[in-house]
């Protein structure tokens, strides 16, 4: 009963700790913009870069714009260059009454003379200044891009009403001037915010657009969070895979659990039968106890869940903060659905589970209360049509997976009926490998080699699920390992041929996959003409409105491996590299021409400095630094329509004769004064950048673990269920002369090949879902394209792994079961 | 060969003990077949576990030529169990994931040093028993009466000093059950081993040189003589009734 409840709890646990993780980061991205977004219904933002502040001076003053504030935005470090990463909001004390209240309002307490002063002042949260240690009135210096600068928190703000604490945590609000001069950008906004009313819109909107300069647009609202949801997609579209492969498993588990306490009472259930209660009273007695089980077990398995949750929130975060953007969960979301649905899994997986030991119990008669025969037989008997439906099923799930076209839920659909398939082949293979093994095990280990082999199909019922589920989990394991393999290989190699100078400087930035810092002009020219630098290759990353959408634009300088074909996924026949730098010709990476469905040819509507301008797309190119996609352009082609001149990272070339080494060292000390850059050899760098992948699948080996737990506490029940029913079988053996350590030994053997079959079973399966994730989940979440990368060592350690959890489940019931006392089983006669 | 003296098996049953058996002792000549007599409840599964070693009296001692059974652990025991003793029970006596002739030659192989010529005459066992075409089946082919059959042959078939038969054919019908005992009683005289046979049949006494009977928990000798006379009435009576319903063999 303990270990049902157990079962039940650890599968819920699983399933409602991903949810949580999910849905607390999802929520803690959407405050993190509504509370800087405030009442606004639009805003006006820039098709690239920056908006000049004139814009809202000219707006307020030509156009008669009343409910409109201007804000800038960005990101700082606190304390120090690796402190916690701050968002500055940058507002206008005397426009924002109407959109956000952290000033105070009207009787606010303010000072607006010293916010507006020439002094850098701030105001924080309670909990946030708490965090950094400070007060108001102290100082708190500031860090970015490698600059460090300081700034007075000038009050403590509290949050509007109907917003949490949490959605000003990390923020720092200061005054426009100050926000300029903290983040370098002087005379820019990052936006302004309007309050549009519904009769206003149409034509408010209509008038706007006329006046707005070259690029700036109005957006809803509400269009910002779709940006958002595109980010975390992909970490929903892991997360989820994994609870579902959680949920799969923790139903073997269940159903295992329902089993072994069924079982456990099939002498006590004969009884009952024998004094006449009707067998549809045991049936509705073992449904009632599953429902008691399974609301206990969801009970507890939503405490620890959440318990899970706050853990895989931490390493959720970190990824995402390293990847995507700064952002910091504090609260789990623990919302009413979400636990819905973990009673709904445990609840109704238990019940669902119960339903066929509840049959089985119903079938009991009093003197079949200790055997089991018949069910063995009749399973034995179905084993091939259980085999022919699985066939049926594993065709079902090619077919889905072949019709469901980009539909990622099909896909897992899919991929969920091969796993069931699979599983319904397991007592077809286990009984026929079973059997062929039997003479070779006698060959070994004797007689107890040729019982621990028949013990396996002889039990076929007992031992077939719990061979399935560790079959299922490892398979699970190695699948996700090879996949996660074959990205890393991809982005190894990668990163091996498009990292080919020898130093990489950038500043140091809040993300790594957006990083919107720059380098410093003067810098970079010291650094262009220093000795030893025999060429240097600029890269500048730019938010730009593509097609209606902000997209990352790349933009480089042409060099000569630009030509390698193995770069690209497609290629014109004119030579893309001269067009880009002659016409209105860019390239896109591979997830953005997936995502967006672009083609070679196709014409791509990029905001300029002066406006849209078509571009056409010369190439599609392979790259896996980000997954939503980006556009690459030539550099002059950037300077010729941008307005920018500044580079977020150069690459540098030593000369002949330089030493890599020597050569940073003086990179660092020309440079150290000015700004602290980063300043990495090609080595360094790949493995920075290795460093982070390996990161963002931590939160995956952490479910591969639990997937792998799941699985060994049902073979460990499944192996406790044989014991009971194998108790009698016991006896007559230690009266045969069996030593209790000769019986230790043969459960042990049989566990350890029912792990080895399973380790053997497990190999196909996960290849084939490895195959899977690559080439369809992947491919449709993504469109990249990897690899496959066949690690021989992942497939022997996932025969290790399940030979090792099954001989650890075995351990305990062996030893029980050579401790046991013989006489005991022999008494009911 | 075996001495049994002042033997004691209690059971607590919550606060209180409950003596299941009490003061029994008794001796067991080699070559004897002597049936152990009582009711269902009596305590002769409890005597014989602890002979055959599966259990450990509450006091008293077991001497089977000279060493204390009560003094060895539970694997010495075994090894001793192995070497010396064939035991048959009621029913549920084959393991059902070794063939026949596997289980007949199961405690030869759990000692690992059977060679060719112990394998040869424990399968010989099995032509005895008349068993001898069935040595590939596994246990759930055969009918009741021939997993017993299998069951003596498995008892004999690494020559035991002792057999130990808790109920033999207590899950037979009369006529399985006659066939039965007179391939023990036949196998355990011809080569005059010894046998201690419980039961609550009463038929089988003709069959013993002794019998023990077990009431209450204490032992009550019956005198050969007495025995014989009254099993023999018994046997005479039971001809007429086999007459009348003469029912195919095993
Ligand atoms: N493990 C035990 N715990 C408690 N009582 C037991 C145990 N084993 C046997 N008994 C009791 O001992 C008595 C004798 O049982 P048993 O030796 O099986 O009798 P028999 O074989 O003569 O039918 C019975 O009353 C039985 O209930
Ligand atoms: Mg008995």
């Amino acid at each position: 009963m303990a270990l049902s409840i157990l079962g039940v709890a650890l599968g819920v646990a699983v399933v409602v700790g991903i949810d949580l993780a999910n849905s607390s980061a999802r929520t803690a991205f959407r405050l993190s913009t509504e509370t800087v977004a405030g009442r606004a219904t639009h805003a006006i933002v820039p098709g690239s870069g920056l908006l000049a502040d004139d814009t809202y001076r000219n707006l307020r003053a030509d156009s008669g714009l009343r409910n409109a504030a201007p804000v800038l935005e960005g990101h700082i470090r606190a304390g120090s260059a690796s402190g916690p990463v701050l968002q500055v909001l940058g507002i206008d004390p005397l426009a924002e009454e109407p959109f956000r209240s952290y000033t105070g309002g009207p009787e606010g307490e303010l000072d607006l003379g010293a916010f507006l002063g020439p002094q850098r002042t701030g105001l924080i949260s309670r909990s946030t200044a708490q965090g950094l240690g400070i007060q108001s009135g102290d100082d708190l210096t500031t860090f970015r891009e490698g600059k460090s600068s300081s700034i007075r928190i000038l009050d403590i703000i509290d949050p509007d009403p109907g917003f949490s604490e949490a959605s000003l945590e990390n923020l720092i609000v200061v005054d426009i001037a100050t926000a300029q001069a903290l983040l370098e950008s002087p005379g820019k906004l990052s936006r302004i915010d309007l309050i549009l009313s519904k009769e206003e819109q149409g034509d408010k909107i209509a008038v706007l657009e006329d006046v707005l300069p070259p690029g700036a647009r109005i957006e809803a609202a509400s269009a910002r969070s779709s940006t958002l949801d595109q980010m975390t997609q992909a970490f929903s579209l892991n997360l989820t895979a994994m609870s579902l492969l959680a949920m799969v498993v923790g139903m073997f588990l269940i159903y295992n659990t329902m089993t072994f306490s069924v079982v456990q009472r099939r002498g006590l259930i004969g009884r009952l039968r024998g004094i006449g209660v009707t067998s549809s009273e045991i049936f509705g007695l073992i449904l009632g106890e599953a429902a008691v089980v399974g609301l206990i077990g969801s009970a507890i398995g939503m405490v620890a869940g959440v318990a899970l949750g706050s853990v895989l929130i931490d390493l959720v975060t970190r990824s995402i903060n390293d990847l995507y953007f700064t952002v910091r969960i504090q609260d789990l979301n623990i919302t009413p659905l979400g636990l819905a649905k973990g009673v709904l899994v445990g609840l109704g997986t238990t019940v669902l589970a119960a339903f066929a030991p509840a049959r089985e119990a119903t079938r009991t008669m009093p003197s079949t209360a200790l055997r089991r025969s018949e069910d063995e037989s009749r399973l034995e008997a179905r084993r091939g049509l259980l085999a022919g439906s699985g066939l049926i099923l594993g065709i079902l799930g090619a077919l889905v997976l072949r019709t469901s076209g980009e539909s990622i839920a099909f896909s897992y659909v899919g991929i969920l009926f091969v796993i069931l398939a699979t599983s319904l082949w397991v007592p077809f293979l286990v009984d026929s490998g079973s059997r062929a093994v039997r003479p070779l095990m006698g060959r070994l280990f004797g007689v107890v080699g040729r019982m621990a082999a028949s013990g396996i199909h002889h039990s076929l019922s007992r031992s077939a699920v719990a061979i399935a589920a560790l079959t299922v989990a490892v398979a699970a394991t190695s699948g996700v390992g090879i996949m996660v393999d074959s990205f890393r290989t991809t982005v190894d190699t990668w990163l091996r041929y498009s990292l080919e100078a020898d130093v990489y400087i950038s500043p140091p930035g809040m993300v790594f996959r957006r990083n919107d810092a720059t380098i410093d002009t003067a810098v970079e020219e010291r650094i262009r003409s220093m000795e030893g630098v025999s060429e240097t290759y600029s890269v500048r990353t730019a938010h730009v409105l593509i097609d209606g959408r902000m997209s990352d634009l790349i933009v480089t300088e042409p060099r000569d491996s630009d030509l390698e074909p193995g770069r690209y996924k497609e290629l014109p026949d004119f030579d893309h590299r001269e067009a880009m730098t002659a016409r209105d010709v860019v390239m896109v990476s591979e997830p953005y021409a997936f995502r967006f469905g672009t083609q070679v040819g196709d014409f791509l509507e990029i905001a300029t400095s002066d406006g849209p301008r078509p571009f056409e797309v010369g190439a599609i190119y392979y790259d896996y630094a980000s997954d939503l996609g980006v556009v690459q352009m030539a550099r002059s082609r950037y300077e010729f329509h941008f307005d920018d001149r500044q580079v977020s990272g150069l690459a540098v070339y030593a000369a002949d004769g330089v030493d890599v080494d020597d050569l940073i060292d003086n990179l660092t000390s020309v440079t150290a004064n000015d700004q602290g850059l980063l300043i990495r050899s090609n080595r360094s760098l790949r493995q920075a950048s290795l460093d982070v992948f390996d990161q963002t699948f931590t939160v995956t080996a952490v479910l591969r673990l639990l997937t792998i737990l799941v699985a060994f506490i049902g073979v460990l029940t499944a192996l406790m269920a044989l014991q009971l029913e194998r108790a009698r079988e016991i006896s007559v053996l230690r009266a045969n002369g069996m030593t209790p350590s000769q019986v230790h030994r043969m459960v042990t053997t049989q566990t350890g090949l029912m792990g080895l079959l399973s380790g053997l079973l497990s190999v196909p399966l996960g290849l084939l879902l490895a195959w899977l994730l690559i080439f369809v989940i992947n491919q449709r979440s993504f469109g990249w394209t990897l690899q496959f990368e066949i690690d021989l060592m992942v497939l022997g350690q996932a025969v290790l792994l399940a030979v090792i959890a099954a001989l650890l489940a075995g351990w305990f019931p062996g030893r029980s079961m050579s401790r046991m006392n013989a006489t005991e089983a022999l008494r009911f006669e | 060969m075996l001495h049994v003296s002042n033997l004691r098996k209690s059971y607590s049953e919550g606060s209180s003990q409950r003596d299941v058996l009490s003061d029994v002792s008794f001796i067991i000549n080699r070559g004897e077949l002597i049936v152990l007599l009582g009711r269902s409840g009596s305590g002769k599964s409890t005597l014989l576990n602890m002979i055959s070693g599966m259990d450990v009296p509450t006091t008293g001692s077991i001497e089977f030529e000279g060493q204390d059974l009560t003094n060895m652990s539970d694997t010495a025991r075994t090894l001793f169990r192995r070497k010396h003793l064939g035991i048959i029970f009621q029913s549920f006596n084959l393991i059902p994931t070794l063939t026949v002739e596997e289980n007949i030659l199961l405690p030869l192989e759990l000692t690992g040093t059977a060679n060719q010529e112990q394998r040869q005459l424990a399968l010989d066992v099995l032509r005895e028993v008349n068993l001898g075409d069935r040595g590939d089946s596994f246990p759930d082919r055969l009918s009741g009466g021939e997993q017993q059959r299998v069951a003596i042959a498995r008892a004999l078939a690494h020559k035991p000093s002792l057999i130990l038969a808790d109920e033999p054919t207590g899950n037979l019908d009369f006529r399985t059950a006659d066939t039965v005992m007179d391939i023990l009683q036949r196998l355990v005289h011809d080569e005059r081993r010894t046998m201690l046979v419980a039961t609550h049949d009463r038929d089988i006494i003709r069959l013993a040189d002794r019998v023990l009977e077990l009431q209450g928990g204490k032992l009550k000798d019956v005198t050969p003589a007495a025995q014989h006379e009254a099993a023999q009435k018994e046997a005479a009576q039971q001809d007429v009734e086999a007459a009348d319903n003469a029912s195919p063999g095993v």
